[in-house]
């Protein structure tokens, strides 16, 4: 396991702490864990396809 | 074709994936091929005979990064020695492409404000910079499935080779 310190908005960490208190996680580290899994998850093939096309404009019209 | 005066810094993946098609000469095109010596090891281990090439490498090592939130970053996507080292190499050359195959190194490098480029990008690249004919690559892009573990959709690689043809009349 990795730790990690970072900064998030206050209203943002509010509530993630009332998500924790209602039981839905186990602490803010379960909850913090969590939404970057999905993120990763859910995002992974769409980030692909947009690098690839960001691939497609440079290859064929960049300037390097 | 123009002199080539940009430096990469290369992840693993595009090194391996341009030997697997026989591609590697491509990056002849760069002034400098920045290889992390993590990722060196990492090649070394999957795809040796590509560290032989003739080709512009210069191992480098990683440094602690001088902006706090590119570690967090790396450590929050996962991401490995090799891309993490690269990246931090970037940050002391900002002015070059970094090339991964990576979807998360990618958006940490586009976080981070870097260049960052794909085996894909080179391929096509070839044709603008007068190394290959919009021909050769269409030949090139077909070899990927069979040839090279770069997995792309079969959808997304159909809509680059009909994007290289109606750009060349093909």
């Amino acid at each position: 396991m990795k730790t990690v310190q970072t900064e998030v908005p206050e209203a943002l960490y509010n509530k993630a702490v009332a998500l924790v208190s209602e039981g839905w996680f186990r602490d803010e580290q379960d909850l913090f864990s969590e939404a970057i899994r999905r993120f990763l998850d859910t995002h992974q093939s769409d980030l692909m396809q947009k690098f690839i096309r960001d691939d497609i404009e440079w290859g064929l019209h960049g300037n390097d | 074709m123009i002199d080539a005066d940009t430096d990469i810094v290369c992840d693993a993946g595009p090194i391996i994936h341009l030997d697997e098609i026989s591609c590697l000469d491509l990056l002849r095109d760069f002034r400098k091929i920045i290889l992390p010596s993590s990722v060196v090891d990492e090649i070394e281990k999957h795809q040796p005979l590509a560290l032989t090439a003739k080709l512009p490498f210069s191992v480098l090592r990683g440094h602690n990064p001088a902006d706090d939130r590119l570690l967090a970053m790396c450590r929050v996507f996962a991401l490995d020695i090799g891309e993490t080292e690269a990246l931090t190499i970037m940050e002391s050359h900002p002015e070059a492409i970094f090339l991964t195959d990576d979807a998360s190194a990618r958006m940490v490098a586009e976080r981070m404000g870097f260049k960052v480029h794909g085996t894909i990008g080179v391929i096509l690249r070839s044709i603008r910079r007068g190394q290959k004919s919009p021909e050769e690559v269409l030949s090139i892009l077909s070899m990927i499935p069979s040839r090279s573990t770069l997995f792309i959709k079969s959808a997304l690689l159909k809509e680059i080779t009909l994007r290289v043809r109606k750009e060349f009349n093909i």
